[in-house]
């Protein structure tokens, strides 16, 4: 059982060695720290691709980006389209792990992972993002709305490499927010996590979008939520009300976490606070970011 | 920081000469060893917490190429060991007890290989069920040591069948008191098991010379180490070298005699060199060796004005499934249960039960932070219910001079009030603050331990020295700072002293890296060491300067006339001559000045009188995000009486990571254990530490008072307090805020959570 490991230095170069069957592998930090875990054992036929130029940065055009594969969460924190329009990403990203997890970890590993736990999903689906995958047959587009199938599933073929996410500009008036449990205020996984994507035109929400995280098998939207929004005020009762819907919504577990009871009304706690923060971003006021922590209540 | 009354010269912060190489990564601890020709161990781990061993045969393991030795029990010595009791083998022979028992050990040329051959070992059981509720453990039927009667064991331990230690504190008459009584209160509290998780793993490596072997191993303890290699292999001490590279950290968790043995039997049957690594996942379920899990039933009868005039209690401790260094525990709880307090009438039962989980050694102050913790929240409890502020109604009931302890030990001076008056200032106890904030007060106190201890000090022909000492540094720095205290003996620097330690073969039999004694009976041994140099350098002054004994003085690395400072002579020019200088300690250990009247009691083992007893004060304010049960520690103050203060740098940076360690008890480090008897938990993803995003800051106050039974210039330990009362302060806070306590610990958010939907049904 002999091991191969290939640094590429381009797409096509890494493409051909996933058609030979080697994962691909960015940062380590899901696939490495997975398999010291136990979760599956590290692949014996790698491809890493951290060097491929191509993969790298992010681009602005109007108040959308395009995220290479190998952003890193630092690097989308701090980047001033995605916090100015596309701040519920930021605010997900701000939140991954420790200082050195998010210089290290892509937003590519984070979306290919496919945990239900995992932070920029949500933001990236109610922001109506998509990604391109690419392989040896050549190139397609997946809404993050339809990729995850599972826990660490996605649509995606074993031989194809995400290259790009693209994140749309959002509608003028449009504010959004990711918000989670923490135990702790560093190295968390989220037990419960909300993102809510409003727009808001005088006084009214016209658009919204909200998803729960950790809360099923996959990263879920919440249509019922949605609708709930639609039309109102966007204030407190209307987030309540939408807040109990994400909450039906969830299929909990109980584990060393917490009980699905608790999961289940933090679920509408982080939805309301998601939906809140969003409407006040939506309407001028400031949040922090990330929101988390100050959503509850840190210093 | 903030010095209490009796001001004097400011000790001199003295930088540890081990910082330096820690911080940039130069040091090399145990697992970053290699030796020509090295093995790698594994261990093949019970499948069953608990079962009756049918079978074993490793003949699959031992044909696996590359495994050069696989050891069961059959391969070793049939001797058993641990602390107050012996109860344990290297190897499970008839029985596995816990997750973590070691049926099997394997040698073998790389760690994949020798895990795979742990897999082929063939074991077949019986399974017997699995006692994981330890409270009731000793009316189980399932015995968990079968032949429990035949194993030796510290008499006074009061075993029987699964009760492995039973022990209580009884004073007057608490029954006859309580009906007496103005207020009574009671509660029940559980505080989960937790672990010590130092950042290094567990790391040994054994290499044979001949008949001869050393043992390089991450131990606080070198000298058990060694007597446990010694006793498990049926060799002599003097056969065994322990030596201790870097350590990372031990919190406890590297305290007792564990894996030396296994190793050290592993390289002699592969005659090779072999090391042995854990895993962070072993690190929680194998080292047989947590912090316990304790159930505490605790009631208190007040007068008016404050009084106590009675306390009854019933504790039950999770002994795990062996003894390790836990024996004392009982007591220990039971002295915790008590507290610094003026208690008319007492009347506390504690029992160590057996039980199939991980065995409970020491863990930075065993037993003392859950017990306080209880005590602390049920004496809020009576504050209110007696309608008195609760920082009042301790200032009323606290320990001073003079006062009767929980088993009549009179104490000498101490500073436990000046603690509560440093530390509700510091955090300003009284002022308005938002409404999910509040902030709490706890007390708590901890022996000092006196026992032998031995060092040596030389000076070099430069007039250098060197310290040898059979102490251990385990990362507090109370090894490094020993060079103050020979530097004051010999009117040297600190930076004059090179140290040599962690090597059984170099230094004099030390109890090692626990029981916060390290400066406390260490120190007074190189002060004694010193002081013997000391007069061999007066010795041959007194010639050279032909001045009376009596009027010269050791200073700024000089002998001199006292007063006549151009008659001096260098240390270096006296050393220069080439006589040996050399002096040995051996500090004699200090007694409580008043001991314990014990006679009503039970189960005495030692520690029902509190040596120089460490103090302490703590409050906490913290946010309760009423929604979610989070809470936040947002402010700390630490204020401590232990005694003269040698180096504040040192003293200051225990009470910092105590306080850290604590707030994660309180809050989010607790194991889980499944009815299968497993750890459901056993990971830092799921057993939440601290991080230093939690830590608030943390104010401290230092009373100095020179503790009369104390070590170096009436100084006490430091290592563990600073642990003690910590969640108890934490959970007087967060009942201020949400109306109700939480009787669980740690007090997680889900657990607040259900506190707060309780109180509002
Ligand atoms: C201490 C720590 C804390 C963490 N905290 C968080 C957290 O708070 N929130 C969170 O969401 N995550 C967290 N993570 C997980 C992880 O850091 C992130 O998911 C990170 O973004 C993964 O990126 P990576 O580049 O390291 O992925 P890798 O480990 O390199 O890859 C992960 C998976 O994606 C696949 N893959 C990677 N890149 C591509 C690609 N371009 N195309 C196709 N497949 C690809 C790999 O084959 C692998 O299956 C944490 C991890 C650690 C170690």
């Amino acid at each position: 059982m002999s091991r191969t490991y290939l640094a590429a230095t381009s797409v096509t170069e890494a493409v051909s060695a996933l058609a030979g069957g080697a994962r691909a592998i960015a940062g380590g930090t899901d696939l490495v720290v997975g398999a010291r875990h136990g979760k599956a054992p590290i692949p014996q036929s790698l491809v890493a691709i951290h060097e491929i130029d191509e993969l790298r940065g992010i681009t602005g055009s109007g108040g959308g980006v395009r995220l290479g594969a190998l952003a890193s969460h630092e690097e989308i924190v701090d980047h001033p389209v995605i916090r100015e329009h596309l701040t519920a990403l930021a605010d997900a990203s701000a939140i991954v792990g420790s200082h050195a997890t998010r210089h290290v970890g892509t937003i590519g590993g984070n979306i290919m992972n496919a945990s239900p736990a995992m932070e920029s999903g949500g933001p990236l689906m109610c922001l109506g993002a998509t990604i391109t995958l690419q392989s040896t047959s050549g190139t397609r587009t997946v809404a993050v709305d339809e990729l995850f199938t599972g826990p660490g599933r996605t649509v995606a073929e074993s031989g194809e490499l995400l290259v790009s996410v693209d994140v749309p500009a959002q509608p003028a008036g449009t504010g959004s927010c990711y918000c989670r449990l923490e135990y702790r205020r560093q190295m968390e996984i989220a037990i419960v996590g909300a993102t809510a994507v409003v727009t808001v035109v005088d006084g009214t929400v016209t658009a919204a979008r909200v998803a729960i995280t950790a809360l099923a098998p996959t990263i879920r939207r919440v249509p019922e939520a949605e609708a709930a929004l639609v039309g109102t005020d966007g204030g407190r009762v209307a987030a309540d009300a939408a807040a109990a819907l994400a909450a039906s919504a969830s299929a909990p577990i109980s584990d060393v976490r917490g009980s699905a009871d608790y999961r289940r009304a933090m679920a509408a706690v982080m939805t309301r606070r998601a939906i809140e923060a969003a409407v006040a971003r939506a309407t001028g006021q400031s949040v922090s970011i990330p929101a988390s922590p100050a959503l509850h209540g840190a210093v | 920081m903030a010095t209490v009354e009796e001001p004097r010269a400011a000790a001199r912060p003295f930088i540890r000469p081990d910082g330096k190489e820690k911080v940039t990564g130069v040091g090399r601890y145990t697992a970053d060893m290699t030796l020509t020709g090295q093995l790698h161990a594994k261990f093949r781990y019970t499948d069953h917490p608990h079962a009756r061993i049918t079978r074993i045969d490793a003949s699959k393991a031992r044909a696996l190429p590359g495994v050069f030795a696989v050891l069961t029990h059959e391969d070793v010595p049939d001797v058993k060991y641990g602390g107050m009791v012996q109860d344990r083998r290297l190897f499970a022979k008839e029985k596995a007890r816990f997750e973590g028992d070691i049926i099997a050990g394997v040698a073998a040329t790389t760690p994949e290989i020798a895990a795979a051959a742990a897999a082929l070992v063939e074991v077949e059981y019986e399974l017997l069920p699995v006692i994981t509720d330890y409270e009731t453990s000793p009316s189980s039927a399932t015995l968990v040591h079968d032949a429990w009667e035949t194993d030796s064991g510290d008499e006074s331990m009061g075993r029987d069948g699964n009760r492995l230690g039973f022990s209580t504190i009884v004073k007057g008459d608490a029954d006859g008191a309580m009906a007496t009584a103005d207020v009574i209160v009671r509660g029940r509290y559980v505080a989960d098991c937790s672990h010590g998780v130092p950042i290094e793993p567990h790391a040994v490596i054994a290499q044979w010379t001949g008949d001869r072997v050393t043992v390089w191993t991450s131990t606080q303890v070198p000298f058990a180490a060694r007597g446990g290699v010694a006793r498990t292999l049926g060799i002599p001490e003097s056969h065994v070298r322990v030596i201790v590279p870097l350590l990372g950290g031990g919190f406890g968790a590297k305290c007792d005699f564990h894996f030396e043995g296994h190793v050290a039997a592993l390289a002699k049957a592969a005659r090779r060199p072999v090391k042995l690594v854990f895993s962070r996942h072993e690190e929680f379920v194998a080292i047989d060796h947590r912090r316990e899990g304790i159930t505490i039933e605790i009631e208190t009868g007040a007068m008016a004005d404050g009084t106590l005039v009675a306390r009854r209690g019933r504790l039950a401790i999770d002994g795990g499934a062996y003894c390790g260094e836990g024996g004392f525990f009982a007591q220990m709880a039971a002295m915790h249960a008590a507290g610094p307090y003026k208690i008319t009438n007492v009347n506390i039962e504690s029992s160590l039960n057996y039980s199939n989980n991980q065995p409970s050694s020491s863990i930075r102050a065993p037993t003392a932070p859950q017990v306080c913790w209880a005590v602390e929240q049920h004496m809020d409890e009576l504050a209110r219910k007696l309608g008195i502020d609760p920082v009042e109604l301790r200032r009323r009931t606290l320990i001073h001079e003079g006062a009767a302890g929980p088993t009549g030990q009179v104490f000498d001076r101490l500073g436990i009030l000046e603690t509560l008056e440093k530390a509700t200032e510091l955090i300003g106890y009284g002022q308005e603050l938002p409404e999910d904030e509040a902030i709490g007060v706890a007390c708590g106190w901890w022996p000092s331990f006196g026992v032998p201890s031995g060092a040596y000090v030389k000076l070099n022909a430069d007039g250098s020295g060197v310290i040898v000492t059979g102490a251990q540094e385990s990362g507090t720095g109370a090894v490094m700072g020993l060079p103050i205290l020979a530097a004051k003996v010999l009117g040297m620097k600190p930076e004059d002293f090179a140290i040599v330690y962690q090597d059984t073969d170099a230094g004099p039999w030390d109890m090692g890296s626990s029981g916060s004694q390290t400066t406390f009976n260490n120190g007074r041994a190189v002060i004694a060491a010193a002081g013997e140099v000391r007069e061999q350098l007066l010795d041959m002054a007194e010639k050279e300067l032909e001045a009376a004994r009596g009027d010269l003085e050791l200073a700024d690395g000089v002998v001199r006339v006292k007063g006549s400072h151009d008659r001096s002579i260098a240390i270096a020019e006296l050393t220069g001559s080439g006589a040996a200088l050399l002096g040995k300690g051996s500090g004699e250990a200090p007694e409580p000045s008043v001991g314990a009247d014990m006679s009503a009691c039970v189960g005495d083992l030692g520690v029902g009188a509190f040596l120089a007893p460490q103090l302490i004060t703590q409050a906490a304010r913290v946010r309760v995000d009423r929604d979610t049960g989070v809470v936040r520690v947002v402010d700390f103050a630490a204020a401590h009486d232990s005694g003269t203060i040698l180096n504040p740098i040192g003293a200051n940076g225990q009470v910092y990571g105590g306080v850290v360690m604590g707030i994660g008890q309180a809050l989010s480090e607790g194991t889980q254990i499944g009815a299968d008897g497993r750890q459901k938990n056993p990971h830092l993803l799921d057993y939440k530490l601290v991080t230093v995003a939690d830590t608030p800051r943390i104010q401290i106050a230092w009373v100095e008072y020179a503790a009369v039974d104390g070590g170096p210039e009436g100084s006490k330990g430091i290592g563990e307090p600073p642990s003690v009362p910590t969640s108890g302060a934490v959970a007087n806070a967060i009942t201020k805020v949400i109306g109700n306590q939480v009787k669980q610990l740690p007090m997680t958010p889900e657990r607040v959570w259900n506190t707060i939907q309780e109180g509002s049904k």
